[in-house]
């Protein structure tokens, strides 16, 4: 394929998927996945970009990073989930309501 | 170090000192804040011997006395810029003398002692500051530093609503600091020290309007300017719209800092009329000179006719200083020599007078706790001294012949007299209001039949009479003989008034 | 990499190899006070190797940092904050924290290293890479008391609002990245300047960038996630996100924009503009209702950042940097006051719960005389009450503001300054009240460590000290921002 445009489209297919995913999800884990998605689709993005745009490598390696901060950032929120879970037996995110505004 | 930063400064080095006293050891801190307080009082009298009755000061520095010059936040020019002419001088003194009484009568504070204490050393700074700053910047940060004392002062060591009545003065106060803010940034801006090229916050340079870049030359500019500058100091005077804080503030507020709040703080707001307002947008000065006169004699009748109403003797004298602050206004907006001198006068002497008249409430309020006027009664009978002095305070506060008031007054009149006829009469009416009220005080009080109450009612001390009686041999004093004052204020005055077209 | 290289990075290998080091003394020998010493020595040879680092002429390092006087300016402001930050935290968690309280410092250790290394970074890779180490060590550090409810709903939020953010920022740079092919803020600025350049597209990348600063800073609208992150978190943490984690952003916000004219350039001013008043009106209201310590501070700080916003409009005039010299004095003197603030808040926190209704306060003054004037202090500067930094920061902004003409903007911030005072002297107001004497026992009645009243004693007299003195912090400002 030597147009930039599939890519662009599964990105941003990819990107709105994770929003919508993020917006409507009451379940932590859910929120989480919608964030991964939109990572990923950060990722499709500058490995894209990096074929028809730049000649260096930039994209890829910035795509790299972008992949261990996503295992970082889930392994952080993993734990706190279970936390959550074994304080009120349920990770709805609704639920955490204890501060007011 | 020279000799009037020394004045300034002292008692806020005082007050560090009265921190690291053990705090059981109350009596030390008392001794050593009145001995501080002295210092300056000394400093500044030994200033008034040296000090060049013909040099004017107010836009030329080198007319002035006694000044220090020397950068001090380089990036924005700021500089730290002091120095006394016959404006400033004059209240410098007042407030060293003031404020020394004034510690004398926190004596029976027993609340937080090291507290109030370096509190009140930090305001005398503050107070000090501001008189003699000749960069606004500088006078800003002095204005801005007094407010947080006061703030205190009245905030803790205060009667029943103190905390009302703290916050309340705050807020009034802090508006017009804001409104000050507003104007010192815009007069920065547009203003060029004609030597470096640079911005600056030289109030004497501010005063050359050569110096004013086009856009400050607006009249309509000048205008809001002015008002708003205006404003900012009608609070502290106060002026009739802004004075509602006061008498909260000052019934709250604990004897020494009424004295201290009346004395000079009041005196602030006029004096930075004189200061900032007139020689910076002397234009505008004069044409809303009627204005400011309508304001003063307001002023008068409304405190006037206000103190009559009070059954509060400390309201009372609270109003009676918004009346007597209104010769003020009415004297400097004539522009003539008589008013502008008398008006000065007034400042001085209702600073001498009103002290007395506070201090004099806290002295029957310590024996009595309580303040209605109908609730004494001969108590002339039980505290002759005591009767004694608060008749000479509340005449000298009439404006009786042989006093400070009466000299001060005169001086108005005839300024005003020529210039704006009406009001001058109106504010005649105002003298007869005031001698009313004060003679039916003093009846009420201190005449009549003795109120089987007091019967017990222990004589003035020695202490409370030590702070009154300075006050009762000055008033009388320069009443008799106010050359000395009339000669700080001469060459000042003289050159204000040609500064204004 | 070159021998002389490696020098020039020495503060931050430094702090880099401090938890590293920490870690394995943990594994050798569990202790609290060992970790904290060790931590603190870490990062006082950091700042040791500051002066260093600034003599050496080069200052890129390979294509990813750059070590400038700007750079070491905020790399000395940041390591000195945390040790402000850590050594109260000691106290703290032995009083609130009953599992491995080592491990807290190894994060904090981390999140200064994120926050020194986005001070420093010119591209984008460095910029990610900083930007995440920094916000998931704060994720954990947040959740730290993980037997309390608020710390993990805390840290949840600021978890999914912190990736969410993350997640437009790199989409942003991606954009950016297809009309650029670059990632070098220098280089992408020379791109941007030339005004023909700048489509849709890469307008639409910069505005999702400003999302994800804007989320960082918790600047209006974005802020939601601020006071209850703040309410949640420990103390010292908060204040953590207060200073030093928002410190480290607005560096590489002010480095980011450093080549290009925000001024005149229409659709940006107008963002940060409208960030910047909404950040002020909306912090100081929704602060003005707030009769909790740590969420009106959370507010408070929304509007602080909105002020700083003004600052850097004025900034990028022409290559006149005044506007961002004023934020950087600005920046130093909020991190003084909030730090100051946050201990004192951490100082009356008890086992159960942290001191956080305003009641908590009250009659203060009559218990702890100096804690409470040291409080008062952090406060009034907060609300740029002159001799304080605060007023000097604030003045400076202002001033800056006028000098490029923001009316507008200058208003409303004098506006804002005034509505700000009342809620911080309302709590001042507490604090001097006298208690009812029902009500005495009731209240915490902490002890201050030596260690802690030291560093707020400091903290006061540096305050102070920039009120009344600030030429010596303005000159170091001004070489910092010459070479930005």
């Amino acid at each position: 394929m030597n147009s930039i445009i599939p890519y662009l489209i599964v990105g941003a297919i990819v990107f709105v998927l994770g929003i919508f995913t993020i917006v409507y999800k009451k379940n932590a884990v859910g929120i989480l996945m919608g964030v991964e998605l939109v990572l990923n689709s950060v990722n499709i993005n500058f490995i894209a970009f990096a074929k028809f745009v730049d000649t260096g490598i930039h994209g890829q390696i910035i795509s790299i990073f972008v992949i261990i901060l996503a295992a970082a950032e889930a392994a952080i929120a993993l734990a706190i989930i279970l936390n959550i879970y074994r304080m009120k037996a349920t990770v709805d995110v609704t639920q955490l309501n204890k501060m007011k505004h | 170090m020279g000799l009037l930063s020394l004045v300034t400064f002292i008692p806020v080095f005082g007050a560090l000192i009265v921190l690291l006293i053990p705090r059981q050891n109350e009596k030390a801190v008392k001794i050593v804040s009145a001995v501080i307080t002295f210092i300056p009082f000394v400093l500044a009298t030994y200033m008034w011997g040296q000090f060049n009755y013909t040099m004017s000061g107010i836009n030329n520095e080198a007319q002035f006395q006694f000044v220090q010059h020397f950068k001090w936040i380089p990036a924005y020019n700021i500089e730290y810029f002091i120095g006394v002419d016959g404006l400033s001088f004059p209240m410098v003194w007042l407030t060293t003398l003031l404020s020394f009484l004034a510690i004398i009568a926190s004596w029976n504070i027993n609340k937080a002692v090291k507290g109030y204490f370096a509190l009140f050393l930090l305001l005398e700074t503050g107070m000090l500051g501001v008189f003699v700053s000749l960069d606004f910047f500088l006078f800003y940060i002095f204005w801005e530093v007094m407010l947080l004392p006061m703030y205190f002062l009245i905030g803790i060591w205060g009667g029943p609503r103190r905390e009302y009545a703290a916050i309340k003065f705050f807020l009034y106060t802090l508006l017009g600091s804001v409104l000050m803010l507003i104007v010192m940034l815009a007069l920065y801006f547009n203003v060029k020290d004609p030597v470096t090229g640079g911005h600056t916050f030289n109030m004497l340079l501010m005063m050359d309007q050569s110096n004013h870049s086009g856009w400050l030359l607006g009249v309509d500019v000048r205008l809001w300017l002015y008002i708003l500058l205006f404003i900012g100091f009608a609070i502290k005077v106060p002026i009739f719209p802004f004075h509602t804080w006061l008498p909260d503030a000052h019934v709250e507020a604990p004897t020494a800092i009424s004295v201290i709040l009346a004395g000079i703080l009041l005196k602030m707001g006029t004096y930075g009329l004189f200061r900032l307002s007139y020689p910076i947008f002397p234009d505008v000065a004069v044409k809303t000179a009627y204005m400011l006169a309508v304001l003063g004699v307001i002023n008068i009748l409304y405190g006037a006719f206000v103190a009559m109403a009070q059954k509060d003797l400390k309201k009372m004298v609270a109003y009676s200083s918004v009346s007597h602050m209104g010769f003020v206004l009415l004297g400097m907006s004539t522009f003539t020599d008589a008013g502008m001198n008398g008006a000065l006068f007034q400042m001085f002497s209702h600073g001498m007078i009103t002290a007395m008249l506070f201090l004099l409430v806290g002295v029957i309020y310590d024996r009595a706790h309580h303040r209605e006027i109908d609730g004494f009664g001969g108590l002339a009978v039980k505290m002759p001294i005591f009767a004694g002095v608060a008749t000479l305070a509340f005449f000298a506060a009439l404006g009786l012949p042989g006093m400070t008031g009466f000299i001060a007054e005169v001086m108005v009149f005839i300024g005003t007299f020529s210039v704006y006829r009406t009001l001058t009469i109106l504010a005649v009416l105002g003298i007869i209001v005031t001698a009313s009220y004060i003679l039916w005080t003093v009846q009420r009080v201190f005449l009549g039949k003795l109120n089987p109450k007091y019967e017990n009612i222990s004589e003035i001390s020695g202490r409370e009479l030590f702070t009154l009686v300075p006050l009762g041999i000055l008033v009388i004093l320069f009443g008799i003989y106010p050359i000395p004052i009339l000669n700080l204020f001469r060459a000042s005055m003289t050159h204000l008034i040609n500064l204004i077209p | 990499m070159t021998a002389s290289e490696i020098l020039k990075m020495m503060p931050l290998i430094i702090v880099l190899a401090t938890p590293l080091i920490t870690m394995l003394i943990i594994a050798l020998h569990r202790n609290h006070l060992t970790t904290m010493i060790v931590s603190v020595i870490g990062l006082v040879l950091a700042i040791i190797a500051i002066p260093y680092s600034k003599a050496l002429d080069l200052t890129k390092i390979g294509e990813l940092l750059i070590i400038d006087n700007y750079a070491l300016f905020y790399f000395l402001l940041i390591f000195t904050a945390t040790i402000a930050i850590i050594i109260p935290s000691y106290p703290y968690l032995e009083m609130r924290f009953k599992g491995n309280r080592e491990e807290y410092y190894l994060l904090i250790l981390t999140a200064t290293l994120g926050s020194s290394v986005l001070a420093a970074s010119t591209h984008f890779v460095s910029f990610f890479l900083g930007l995440e180490i920094l916000s998931v060590s704060l994720y954990a550090l947040i959740s730290y008391l993980r037997q309390t409810n608020e710390g993990i709903e805390a840290g949840l939020k600021y978890l999914i609002l912190a990736a969410v953010s993350s997640a437009f920022l790199v989409f942003g740079m991606a954009l950016i990245y297809s009309q650029t092919g670059k990632m070098e803020f220098n280089a992408l600025m020379q791109f941007f300047s030339n005004s023909s350049k700048l489509n849709l597209i890469s307008i639409v990348g910069l505005v999702l960038m400003i999302v994800g600063f804007g989320f960082k800073l918790a600047v209006v609208p974005f802020h939601t996630w601020s006071p209850d992150v703040y309410e949640g978190a420990p103390a010292p943490v908060s204040a953590f996100i207060a200073s030093v984690s928002k410190g480290g952003i607005l560096a590489l916000l002010f480095r980011f924009f450093s080549q290009y004219d925000v001024l005149n350039s229409k659709p940006l001013f107008l963002i940060f503009a409208l960030l910047a008043v909404f950040s002020m009106f909306g912090g100081n209201f929704l602060a003005l209702l707030q009769t909790n310590v740590k969420r009106l501070l959370a507010y408070s700080s929304i509007a602080h950042f909105g002020y700083i916003l003004v600052a850097f409009l004025a900034g990028n005039n022409a290559q006149n940097f005044k506007g961002v010299e004023a934020a950087t004095f600005y920046i130093v003197s909020y991190f003084i006051t909030i730090i100051g603030a946050f201990i004192v808040v951490g100082i009356f926190s008890t086992r159960e719960r942290e001191a956080m209704s305003v009641s908590d306060y009250r009659g203060l003054y009559w218990r702890h005389p100096w804690l409470s004037v040291a409080f008062s202090a952090m406060l009034f500067s907060l609300a740029g009450i002159p001799l304080t930094a605060g007023f000097i920061g604030k003045y400076y902004v202002l001033a800056s503001g006028i000098d490029n003409q923001l009316w507008t903007l200058v208003i409303i911030l004098i506006v804002n300054s005034a509505l700000g005072v009342y809620y911080y002297l309302r709590i001042v107001v507490e604090m001097f009240s006298q208690p009812e004497e029902a009500a005495e026992t009731k209240h915490p009645s902490p002890s201050v460590g030596v260690m802690t009243g030291l560093i707020l004693a400091v903290l006061t007299i540096a305050l102070i000290w920039l009120g009344v003195y600030p030429t010596g912090v303005i000159g170091a400002i001004k070489i910092s921002v010459m070479g930005l």
